[in-house]
């Protein structure tokens, strides 16, 4: 990254013990700038989702420091940081008993807008993520797929014009086609809004067609960190090499089919 | 119409309305405490299975027990509050607990992505968490509607009037037509409560503005419906009586409210018809507070809450003054009387001539089949014989003594309602029962009374007691004064007869009564 552009998110040293002595996340640092996607990589336990909550104070950092747009989130108020920050989970964790207007026009609502801007505001954020606002609006999440349900997901995420948005396996609950169509969506929507984010998953395939930066973790420490470029150019330890011979061995039998 | 019914329908607007007045007041009470409650315990394992331990003890003690419960604790105090009480505390488990259990059902996820997306713990509360609990929460709303109003029926032996007037009084006088009200009532307004609770949380569901406000409606008329014809009859009286000129007199009661007490038997409430007759021909409002437990009954005169009721001297001597050896029935009387006045200042005006005491009968075959005709002839033969008695008799000491002093110890007690005691040894069902002297039935069923050769049971005379207030109200004094010694034992029998056979109400009975007295009394 230049140092002309300044970072959204600047992450030093980070740990986190929880009670009983187990260390989830034992010195991580990184950072993020403004239209960037890194993409946290690891197997399950090894420390990336305890990583992503602390960064949105859901859980609290055991050591090290977190700057958010050049501010020490230890010193600012949890729930005003969380509006800043967009929100994206696994299953989508939309609220059941509001339509898609209103879980989509939540945050804006709670920060306080009118009820006309909040309005404009949902027809822009369903536009955004390709859900027509007229036949979706005013349907229950239940009455949605899977695939429209993340695409409100974001839209909710993004409805409060975040600087930073952070996203725990976005795409591990969809079927493959929807899954791709909604990561290209997402990659021309971080292009145009300019956001920062941070990804987690185990899938090593999605990180390297998604990301700008990779940081493969292993026990709580980041074990390499690149662009997906120096990660397949040059994987720092057998690891991150066995990681990545799941998407070789992919390209390389779907490659012979074409011969 | 017949008499009866229209009796039973004059009677509704005042039982309805303090039946709606005292499970709705319960309940609402109950959901303004154990909503917080549930939703602070619902974070709090620990804390949540201590208060659901607490309520579901409070929901153990059977709700009769509860309510009675409530009058020792409040110092004596019947009518409303008690049952008030005891409703509320009833009322609190099924919210409480649904309201715990819909909190912590909630989707842990969602629970994240409220927190996540940036909500204050109010706002995660009010518009996620509350919502998504409501249908479980609402649940335990209807649960604890339905349990309450059927549970307000057993206000009456308390001293609050309820729908359980008509089932109290219609068991006892066995007048299935009143217990028939009472249920039928009851079981209506549950109903038509729950339903529009339903309705509520599905047009808040669903978002109905037109549901909500036709329930809305509906409920409010309801209750004005139930409710109102008690205050509109009170602003009645009210306004006539600040408009009549106040008139002077020794023996009138122009305006003033005496409250009169019965106890739950026929006896009791023809006798409180009786005393409400003379009081409101005196110019008093009565207000009656009939079904009330024996020791309730004296409880309140005491604390002056019912300023007069009949008792007999046997009951108070055993159970007020704890006396166990019975005494003649001129010595019992004056000392019970000495007694009464110096420790609550409690006026035993006099007796009504009659005496009701507690008597052991058999059917007049299986006596002679036995060859039985007095207690101490039943002893020997007594042993797997079975005596019925109401739930009162067995732990008084009349047959404690009575048992002790004729080795009746081998035989096996059965405690059932007094309405159907008389029925259950003419046909057999059981060999003996506690009666009462002065019922009707025992004439009629053909019973006999053993006799009591070692004079075990205390004589029974029917005496008017005032309350220390009322005793102070020479008005009120004189007018029941004329009341003494009016009633013989005939007489009281032949009025208990025409209730429980003839099937009159006691009001009925107690105006044949009047007419006797009032010819008595120009006869002397």
């Amino acid at each position: 990254m230049s140092e002309d552009t300044p970072a959204v998110l600047d992450v030093r040293d980070v740990r986190k013990t929880y009670a009983g002595g187990v260390e989830a996340v034992r010195g991580v640092s990184f950072s993020v700038a403004r239209g960037r996607l890194l993409v946290l990589a690891g197997a399950s336990g090894c420390g990336k989702t305890s990583l992503l909550k602390m960064i949105n104070r859901l859980e609290n950092s055991s050591g090290g420091s977190i700057l958010f747009g050049g501010e020490d989130i230890a010193g600012l108020d949890p729930v005003a940081l969380r509006r800043r920050i967009g929100w994206v989970m696994q299953g989508d964790g939309l609220f059941p008993h509001m339509s898609v207007r209103r879980n989509v026009g939540l945050i804006p609502q709670l920060a306080g807008q009118d009820a006309a801007r909040v309005e404009l505001r949902v027809r822009e954020m369903l536009d955004l993520v390709r859900l027509d606002p007229g036949e979706f609006g005013e349907r229950m999440p239940d009455e949605l797929s899977g695939g429209q349900r993340q695409r409100v997901g974001f839209a909710r995420a993004l409805a409060g014009e975040p600087e930073l948005v952070l996203m725990d396996e976005p795409f591990s609950a969809l079927d493959p086609i929807t899954r791709d169509g909604l990561q290209q969506d997402f990659r021309q929507l971080q292009a145009d809004l300019g956001f920062a984010a941070v990804m987690v998953t185990h899938d090593m395939a999605e990180a390297l067609i998604m990301a700008h930066d990779v940081a493969v973790m292993r026990a709580g420490r980041i074990v390499q960190q690149g662009t997906p470029r120096e990660l397949m150019a040059r994987p720092a330890d057998d690891y991150v090499s066995g990681l990545l011979e799941t998407p070789r061995r992919q390209v390389r039998a779907i490659a012979e089919l074409t011969q | 119409m017949n008499a009866n019914l229209a009796e039973r329908w004059a009677e509704l607007p005042d039982l309805l309305a303090g039946h709606v007045l005292l499970s709705l007041a319960a309940i609402l009470v109950g959901l303004v405490i154990s909503l917080p409650v549930g939703i602070h315990a619902a974070s709090r394992p620990r804390l949540a299975g201590t208060v659901l331990n607490l309520a579901s003890i409070i929901q153990t003690i059977p709700g009769l027990a509860l309510l009675a419960l409530m009058v020792p604790l409040l110092g004596g105090t019947i009518g409303y509050a008690p049952a008030f009480l005891a409703l509320m505390l009833y009322s609190i488990l099924p919210i409480l607990r649904n309201t715990i259990v819909g909190l912590q059902g909630i989707d842990p996820v969602v629970r994240d992505a409220a927190r996540g997306i940036g909500m204050t713990p109010r706002e995660q509360l009010w518009r996620v968490e509350l919502p998504l609990a409501l249908p479980v929460i609402v649940a335990g709303l209807r649960t604890a509607v339905v349990w309450v109003v059927g549970a307000a029926t057993l206000a009456t032996p308390v001293g609050a009037s309820s729908l359980g007037n008509y089932i109290f009084a219609g068991l006892q006088t066995r007048n299935w037509l009143s217990v028939l009200f009472g249920c039928l009532f009851a079981a209506g307004l549950a109903i038509a409560l729950d339903q529009m609770i339903r309705l509520l949380e599905v047009a808040a569901r669903e978002r109905r503005r037109g549901l909500a406000g036709a329930v809305g409606i509906a409920l409010v008329v309801l209750l004005t419906a139930s409710v109102a014809p008690r205050f509109v009859s009170f602003d009645r009286i009210m306004a006539g009586g600040s408009g009549d000129p106040v008139r002077v007199g020794t023996d009138r009661l122009d305006d003033e409210t005496i409250v009169v007490g019965a106890k739950a038997f026929t006896e009791q409430y023809i006798l409180a018809a009786l005393l409400d007759e003379r009081l409101s021909a005196a110019g008093a409002r009565v207000d009656r507070r009939d079904n009330l437990g024996s020791t309730i009954a004296f409880d309140a005169l005491r604390t002056g809450e019912i300023d007069v009721y009949i008792d007999y001297s046997g009951t108070i001597w055993a159970t007020v003054m704890n006396r166990p050896e019975p005494v003649n029935r001129h010595a019992m009387l004056a000392e019970m009387t000495g007694w009464l006045w110096a420790e609550h200042g409690i006026l035993a005006l006099g007796s009504l001539g009659f005496e009701n005491a507690y008597g052991f009968a058999m059917a007049r075959d299986r006596a002679e089949a036995l060859g039985v005709g007095s207690l101490a002839d039943l002893g020997p033969v007594s042993n797997g014989l079975t005596v019925g008695g109401d739930a009162e008799v067995f732990s008084r000491p009349e047959w404690v003594m009575t048992r002790d002093t004729y080795g009746l110890g081998g035989m096996q007690t059965r405690a059932m309602d007094a309405a159907f005691m008389y029925g259950a040894v003419r046909d057999g069902q059981v060999d003996m029962i506690s009666a009462y002297t002065t019922d009707g039935r025992i004439a009629a069923f053909d019973l006999i009374v053993l006799d009591d050769p070692r004079s075990v049971l205390p004589p029974y005379d029917a005496v008017i007691l005032l309350s220390p207030e009322a005793a102070a109200n020479p008005a009120l004094v004189g007018t029941l004064a004329s009341l003494i010694g009016s009633i013989d034992d005939d007489a009281m029998r032949e009025a208990n007869r025409r209730v429980d056979l003839d099937r009159q109400t006691p009001a009925q009975a107690a105006s044949w009564l009047a007419d006797r007295i009032a010819a008595g009394e120009t006869t002397q």
